[in-house]
């Protein structure tokens, strides 16, 4: 079994407080990404984990052995590195051979295993090189196959994606999700990166200086997600947010901005009315700003007038950066639109995808439908 | 499976633990503690000799010296310097050793300046030739050039030996300069000439500056080798008037052999300008070891 | 415009009269190096096929003296010693004390106390170890520190820097293994060590954590990554720091001379070279110990050139 639960774990540096108070339970077979901006953590979460930190308060878990004071050795995991740790001066057979040699496990054995983890990994040619003579997609290959052949309970990777090229990344992402399932084993990967996270993970784990922020399935985060960080991490582009107050008139609610005004729908106005009379925050995703020509049809439109700040073309879509009111705002939009710098343009909010978080706390406004 | 959360150390606890690694650690310490002191002991006692008197040394250890009656003097070291030449040799040894330093930096930071950045033809196998000299012993060298020195009618003069140390100083020099100027970054040179800077300008208004870490290493590293250096001097320069400090305290040796409370306050006097040097500038000095040695 | 510059791989010199510049930039050192070290190698090699003041050749005689003559030999023994024990004894210390300062917090102060016999003179550690060993007779108060511990621990004095058996062993082993050079290559080891240490501890500092935690994660105990990474990993270190112990262990000479003269057995070539010189004035056989020292060292020159080969490749 190879469940991983984390109990109340706090490390601390000093005065800092590097995990603060975490629990968290992953479950077998899961691919549970670790994500947050730098220093939240999430590397540290990891080396908790594989056993190459000690924490201060708390339990940890690895099926159903508290492995708080069990060395790395003996804790069943693998980890993959950001700079991939490769022995440089030992071939590529060697470097996955090394965990089982120290094991003593049988030669013929240790001979199979390699093989077949290369020729997953697509790496059967490259077994007698030496590290410095790989390139960075082959080293991390290596990297993987090293974790692979020690059959662990639980693979632990560290930004292995970060010191790729984009394109290699890319390419890498998908075929980790693949090595997952092909697996079947339980995967904790963390990153920096919310487009490795969206992509890759059952479930996504979001941290922030130390503090778990929320748990769910990728669609869950975008969706609902519980705060203000959280809306803004996830998704990319980052999604805008906008000072408001709450209006209840007789013909409806709305939320005034100082550039504009947007009609809220009858299905949001229910948890807004506590705020009525009071600012909040509401969060508006690129994707859902259109222009109104090319709004995909069921868009709930809210008009709001902007100046055309700089236009980046994607080839399939434009990202406008626009200015309202003293705002900037960014919007994706259908490329047919040719907006131009300095155009005065109208575009449309979608308010059904409107989100909205209480400006004091931060956190999301709970929906009642 | 009890679940109770792990309390966070409160202070007894979290001091006891910490207590419990110390003294696990116990024999680290002891053992390391120990060997700095061991190693520091031969000097020690030296130091604490030169400062007792003649009766004293001869009869019991120095390390009686720390029990009342406390007899310290300073007379070994005023004797050693008027009477036995330490005075002179102090002296000879600077004028020896100052040349000695500055004149091999300056030739070979010009030649490491064209094996850095400078093309032509057979570059590398003069490195390597370079690189080859670096290990020569200096005893292949000093028949000839003895003979060439006395030749040339310069035998035993201070001259001579500033010749002689500069080429014996020159491959190493060389071969750490040139790593260094190596590495300078090459946007930073060439944007220099660029701007029409001649070769000259370059290396003096850019390159020695940026240098100036690497330089320092290598005068310090250069001005304790010819310091403490014996077999050059005893070679090259016969006149007992001119003879540096390791030369002098060498004749002490064989004419005072017993007198320790001379020999180790002479000994002491040689040992205090590097001891100096050492401990002010530590750091540049194992840099360069470190680059001479590694990178090499 | 400096058209000789370096410009890449490619670069050619457009400058003709350019062509000159870098020369005179090295004549000065070449100069010297050529009539200091390059003709005098060559001048020696040939002196040494000559007889006492090279007026005549004397074909191998002078090699055949160094071969066969029980003084000379011992001197070539002796170096031997210096050569195995000196060099094995520094490195190993000096690694384990480059792994056990890395792990306390006053590193720093504890390698600077290992470290200062390197920063004076072979004389004066010469003159410190002569004290330390020096030899009262039995009866006598003990002023060495050596003898006086020895004393202290019940065992009899003995006069350390003389020629004689291993002490309290009644064996008198075939040559170089004698009291005396073994305390004179204690010496050398007090003085080096230091610099083994501080080469070796940035060798041990340039290995990443990442690569140790891995070996970690993968299984490994402390003393298998010690034995199968990080050792592995710092051999190139550890052959700089031998090739350059092996280097001093053969052109060594300040220390034998001040602290024996040579006198006891403790000659080596350096020192005997010396006496060639300057006592019995033979320049011929003084070149050919010259020219055998240089000869031992040929597989360190070529070991250094190689590597500097394999590193430089990358420029």
């Amino acid at each position: 079994m190879a469940e991983v639960r984390f109990e109340h774990v706090t490390r601390r540096f000093g005065d800092v407080v590097a995990v603060n108070d975490l629990s968290l339970e992953v479950s077998d077979k899961e691919f549970l990404v670790l994500v947050g901006p730098s220093g939240c953590g999430k590397s540290t979460v990891l080396r908790l984990l594989s056993g190459l930190e000690e924490l201060d308060e708390g339990y940890i878990f690895i099926g159903d052995r508290m492995v708080n004071d069990v060395p790395p050795r003996d804790r069943d995991v693998a980890m993959v590195f950001q700079s991939y740790a490769l022995y440089p001066h030992m071939s590529v057979h060697d470097n996955m051979a090394f965990g089982l040699s120290l094991r003593k496990v049988p030669k013929a054995e240790i001979e199979r295993r390699v093989k077949e983890a290369a020729h997953t990994l697509g790496i059967e040619d490259l077994l007698r090189r030496k590290p410095r003579q790989l390139s960075g997609g082959q080293r991390q290959r290596v990297a993987l196959g090293r974790a692979i052949v020690r059959d662990p309970a639980v693979f632990l990777f560290d930004e292995p994606l970060s010191n790729l090229d984009a394109k290699l990344r890319v390419q890498t992402r998908a075929e980790l999700s693949k090595l997952h399932r092909r697996l079947g084993t339980t995967f904790i990967y963390v990153t920096h990166d919310q487009v490795e996270a969206m992509t890759m993970a059952d479930r996504i784990a979001v941290m922030n200086e130390g503090v778990l922020q929320q748990v769910g399935r990728p669609q869950e985060l975008y969706d609902r997600p519980d705060s203000v960080f959280i809306a803004g991490f996830i998704g990319s582009p980052a999604m805008n947010f906008f000072e408001v107050m709450v209006r209840n008139d007789r013909d409806g609610m709305y939320l005034d901005a100082d550039g504009f005004s947007a009609g809220v729908p009858a299905t949001r106005t229910s948890e807004l009315l506590p705020y009525s009379g009071k600012k909040i925050i509401m969060g508006m995703r690129p994707e859902h700003i259109h222009v109104p020509e090319y709004m995909p049809p069921g868009t709930t439109a809210a008009p709001v007038r902007a100046r055309v700040d700089v236009t980046e073309l994607m080839g399939h879509e434009y990202y406008l950066y626009l200015l309202n009111g003293g705002k900037q705002f960014l919007a994706r939009v259908d490329a047919r639109a040719v907006p131009r710098p300095g155009q005065d343009i109208e575009v449309v909010f979608n308010m059904a995808n409107m989100y909205a978080f209480d400006p004091v706390t931060g956190k999301a406004i709970q929906r009642t439908t | 499976m009890k679940k109770e959360l792990m309390k966070p150390r409160a202070g007894f606890e979290d001091f006891a633990s910490r207590l419990k690694i110390l003294l696990s650690r116990f024999p680290l310490h002891f053992f390391l503690v120990g060997i700095a002191l061991l190693w520091m002991t031969p000097a020690f006692g030296l130091l604490t000799s030169s400062l007792r008197d003649a009766a004293a040394v001869a009869n019991s250890g120095w390390w009686t010296a720390f029990q009342p009656p406390f007899e310290f003097t300073l007379e070994n070291y005023q004797q050693v310097i008027t009477q036995s030449r330490m005075g002179a040799g102090f002296i000879n040894s600077l004028i020896i050793a100052i040349p000695g330093t500055v004149i091999p930096i300056l030739v070979a930071a010009f030649a490491a300046f064209a094996f850095a950045w400078m093309r032509f033809p057979g570059r590398d196998i003069l490195f390597i030739l370079v690189v080859a000299l670096l290990i020569v012993p200096v005893q292949m060298t000093l028949i000839p050039v003895l003979r060439l020195l006395t030749d040339l009618k310069i035998a035993g003069t201070f001259p001579a030996i500033w010749l002689a140390h500069t080429a014996y100083g020159l491959p190493f020099a060389i071969f750490l300069l040139r790593n260094f100027f190596v590495a300078l970054p090459r946007e930073l040179l060439e944007s220099a000439y660029l701007d029409g800077a001649s070769n000259m300008r370059v290396f003096f208004r850019l390159v020695l500056p940026l240098s100036v870490p690497a330089l320092a290493s290598l005068a310090i590293f250069q001005f304790l080798w010819v310091w403490n250096d014996l077999l050059v001097a005893l070679v090259i320069l016969q006149d007992p008037g001119k003879a540096p400090m390791t030369v002098t305290i060498t004749n002490l040796v064989s004419s005072y052999g017993a007198q320790w409370q001379l020999l180790t306050s002479a000994a002491f006097i040689s040992m205090i300008l590097p001891l100096v040097i050492f401990f002010a500038l530590q750091r540049y000095f194992v840099q360069g070891i470190l680059t001479g040695a590694v990178k090499g | 415009m400096a058209g000789w510059l370096r410009s890449g791989p490619g670069g050619k010199s457009i400058n003709r009269r350019g062509r000159l510049i870098p020369w005179l930039w090295l004549l000065p050192s070449f100069l010297f190096m050529a009539v200091f070290l390059i003709y005098p190698v060559i001048d020696t090699l040939l002196i040494s096929f000559m007889n006492r003041d090279s007026s005549a050749c004397a074909g191998a005689a002078n090699y055949q003296y160094v071969f066969t003559n029980s003084a000379a030999q011992t001197a070539l023994l002796n170096n031997a010693l210096w050569l195995v024990f000196f060099t094995v004894l520094t490195v190993g210390l000096g690694l384990i004390f480059a792994v056990l300062t890395n792990r306390v917090r006053y590193e720093a102060v504890a390698k600077a106390a290992i470290f200062i016999p390197m920063a004076i003179s072979f004389v004066a550690a010469a003159v410190i170890w002569r004290f330390m060993y020096t030899f009262r007779p039995e009866g006598f108060t003990q002023i060495g520190l050596v003898n006086a511990v020895a004393t202290n621990l019940g065992l009899d004095p003995t006069a350390w820097l003389v020629q004689q058996p291993l002490p309290y062993i009644d064996l008198l082993l075939p040559a170089p293994l004698h009291t005396n050079n073994f305390a004179l290559i204690a010496v050398g080891i007090w003085m080096w060590t230091g610099f083994a240490m501080v080469v070796l501890s940035a060798g041990l500092k340039g290995i990443s954590t990442e690569v140790i935690e891995a070996a970690r994660v993968d299984g490994a105990s402390e003393w298998q990554i010690f034995r199968r990474i990080i050792l592995p990993m710092l051999s190139p270190t550890i052959a700089v720091v031998a090739t350059t112990l092996v280097i001093q262990a053969l052109k060594n000479f300040d220390m034998v001379w001040v602290m024996t003269a040579g006198n006891f057995g403790t000659d080596v070539v350096a020192t005997l070279m010396f006496k060639e010189m300057f006592n019995y004035h033979d320049f011929g056989r003084a070149a050919a110990m010259a020219v055998i020292l240089m000869v031992a060292l040929l597989p360190i020159i070529f070991i250094t050139i190689r590597r500097f080969r394999s590193q430089g490749e990358t420029r």
